[in-house]
């Protein structure tokens, strides 16, 4: 992981400053490129076909939400991945996120507050290192952070 | 016959009984007439007994026209009379057919007795057989409206069971109640026409008509279309409360005017044709069955209604729990990331700390509001009151934002005390400032939406309400984006907020505590071609000859 080039890409979307951030430095530590946005619409203006491997979205998020802007990029871009992370009850909008899921194909939906490794361990395994790495290293998850 | 006048003759009183059939005679064989007229000429005294009842009861409310006085005693069988002296029994009634030589009903054998032990062994009978009657009037009263009542009837063969439906319907003068039990009910009443047949009563004879069903995307779109229509007094409530369902799930019930009830059983309702469908049907007439029907109509209604309350109470509480969820998880989940992230970015460390303690003041503000709601709703807010000078409180306020907003700069906030008088109230210190940084707060972030800068004017307002009574009014005028006119009818209710973050809950609070000092607290937009909102609150003040001497102004340090 230590070639950059390698590195996986992901856009995160964020309207909360802290944690926009707070995720951004701990999944840097885990080798990932991060591009981060408050500002969804700024970040839509950023986006590029195959730039990114997977966008980790807020879903509650002012003019465009998450599950919009995920809507609009994968227009550009079908292939980039997606993991939805929310602070809001997942019931609050089950449905909606139901007919999106099964027709954008999303499966990944995580709840905040979720533990650094937790959600690293789950953006590898959306991304398909997670049994790459498990290979290589005799200890579990643990050894996989830092 | 001829006795029988004889016996009248003679008599100034007479008590008399007779059978069910006795009282019909006196009016279809004219040699009674005779007597009846008889008796009303020479104005005597007549005490009767009979047993009234349905068949009888005209034959027997013309008695009244002749006789003094009518009883009823059921079964009654004896067929004599009696004056002071005499005693006259008929043993046999000839019934009609029985003899064809004879006229129907006419005495065959007579027994006479002027012997005076008869005559008074007679008198006690009679006598005891008055005391067990009763009134004619009252039992005539019954019997009428047990006719008034009507009756019940059970349709076996489902095709009487359909026509009788279409032709009520039709018949319908003021008022149709349907329930439905299901949505195939529902299409099979359709087909039958029984829909467009009610659309039709209510639109000539504006009959108000109320359909309870369940209801399906197909049959959502039939009441859709039916409102369109716009028939002033059709309406079909859909009900989707699981517990109705279970209590009225196999009958259609049918209540015309109030008058008539057709309850039809469901046999099998996956069948289409109504005729096939439908088991037994009951048919009445019976007020206290109909009116039954049109309670349970009603408090189905009710129910509905209720449900559909329950709904938007849960939906309030999904609400609240949702944003209140959401504001908890999201400073939980910087604090959390942050002091994971902390030891391994010793050169970050403060910008983290700083970070995770923003972070904690978010938490500990949402608690706080969390709980002050609560303590609102439950009408529990407990006010610290102490007596100060309004002013004071005011200026020191502006003050800590005008150094905490140095360098953002372009918002001013500029308070002038038009009064140039203390204004003492009685409140609570903290609250206060708390209702006013809330207002503040709101206008500051709204100036910058506005993105001009701008200035926010403070001002107060003193006002006599009587002589007893003055109150201030506290006037916060922005030059901001102005109140969203989606949010502007629901200003102080709880969540009401366009932000995504936020919870709504900071006009709410405020008008709780207001209201909790007795002021009030209101909102508007500043008139067209000035920018911004108005918030304003208004308090009572302490008259100045209730300012006590000793009470010390507070003071903010």
């Amino acid at each position: 992981m230590s070639n950059s080039n390698n590195k996986k890409r992901i856009l995160l979307v964020d309207d909360e400053p802290d944690i926009a951030l707070a995720f951004k430095i701990g999944l840097e530590d885990n080798g990932f490129k991060v591009d981060m946005f408050n500002d969804p619409q700024e970040a839509s203006l950023n986006f590029k076909r195959s730039l990114y491997d997977l966008l980790l979205l807020d879903i509650k998020m002012p003019n465009i939400n998450g599950i919009e802007f995920y809507y609009r990029m994968k227009e550009i871009d079908t292939k980039v991945k997606i993991c939805f992370i929310t602070a809001s009850e997942i019931y609050y909008f089950k449905q909606i996120t139901e007919e999106i899921f099964t027709l954008l194909g999303a499966k990944c939906l995580l709840r905040k507050p979720i533990k650094l490794e937790v959600l690293v361990n789950v953006l590898r395994k959306e991304l398909g290192l997670f049994y790459e790495n498990n290979k290589n290293k005799n200890n579990s998850s643990k050894s996989l952070y830092i | 016959m001829n006795k029988l006048l004889q016996f009248i003759s003679k008599s100034k009183m007479i008590n008399s009984c007779g059978d069910s059939r006795a009282p019909s005679f006196a009016f279809e064989i004219k040699e009674y007439q005779r007597l009846l007229t008889e008796l009303k000429k020479r104005n005597i005294k007549i005490r009767y007994i009979t047993d009234i009842n349905k068949d009888n009861l005209s034959y027997c409310k013309e008695l009244l026209n002749f006789y003094t006085e009518i009883r009823h005693l059921d079964g009654m069988k004896a067929n004599f009379s009696i004056n002071e002296t005499e005693y006259m029994a008929s043993s046999t009634l000839i019934q009609e057919k029985e003899v064809e030589q004879q006229p129907p009903g006419l005495i065959q054998q007579v027994i006479y007795s002027n012997v005076k032990d008869i005559v008074e062994q007679q008198k006690y009978v009679f006598e005891s057989f008055w005391n067990r009657s009763i009134l004619a009037e009252q039992r005539i009263k019954e019997l009428e409206e047990r006719t008034v009542l009507g009756q019940t009837e059970v349709i076996q063969i489902p095709i009487k069971a359909k026509e009788l439906l279409i032709k009520l319907v039709q018949s319908s003068k003021e008022q149709v109640l349907l329930l439905l039990p299901s949505v195939n009910a529902f299409f099979r009443e359709e087909r039958l026409g029984i829909i467009d047949y009610l659309k039709d009563v209510s639109k000539k004879r504006s009959v108000n008509v109320k359909i309870i069903t369940p209801v399906n995307d197909k049959i959502d779109n039939i009441i859709q279309n039916i409102k369109s229509d716009n028939i002033p007094n059709f309406v079909i409530q859909p009900f989707e409360n699981p517990f109705a369902e279970i209590n009225v799930n196999t009958v259609t019930i049918l209540v015309v005017d109030r008058k008539e009830s057709l309850a039809i059983e469901k046999k099998d309702d996956s069948k289409d044709d109504f005729v096939k469908a439908v088991g037994l049907s009951t048919y009445s007439t019976s007020k206290p069955t109909v009116l039954s029907y049109v309670s349970v109509f009603e408090s189905l209604i009710n129910q509905i209604k209720l449900y559909d309350q329950l709904k938007v109470h849960g939906k309030m509480q999904r609400d609240f729990i949702n944003i209140a969820s959401h504001e908890l998880r999201t400073p939980t989940q910087a604090i959390l990331t942050f002091s994971d992230l902390l030891q391994h970015h010793p050169k970050k460390r403060n910008e983290m700390i700083e970070a995770i303690k923003r972070n904690a003041t978010r938490l500990q503000k949402l608690t706080e509001d969390i709980l002050d709601v609560t303590k609102i709703e439950s009408k529990t807010l407990n006010l610290h009151k102490e007596k100060f000078d309004l002013t004071v409180l005011l200026s020191n306020t502006i003050d800590d934002y005008k150094k905490d907003d140095e360098g953002k700069g372009k918002i001013r906030l500029l308070y002038t005390n038009i009064n140039k008088e203390p204004l003492f109230v009685d409140a609570d210190h903290a609250r206060i400032i708390q209702v006013l940084s809330n207002i503040l707060n709101n206008a500051i972030k709204f100036t910058k939406e506005g993105k001009i800068g701008g200035n926010i004017y403070i001002t107060t307002e003193k006002k006599k309400i009587d002589d007893n009574n003055q109150q201030v009014t506290v006037i916060v005028k922005d030059t901001g984006s102005g109140i969203d006119i989606d949010i502007f009818p629901r200003l102080f209710t709880k969540f009401a907020t366009k932000s995504t973050k936020g919870t709504g809950l900071g006009l709410f609070i405020c008008k709780g505590i207001i209201e909790a000092h007795g002021g009030k607290i209101w909102a508007e937009n500043n008139e067209e071609g000035e920018k911004g909102a108005t918030f304003a609150f208004s308090l009572p003040l302490i008259m100045d000859r209730h300012l006590d001497d000793h009470f010390e102004v507070f003071q903010i340090t």
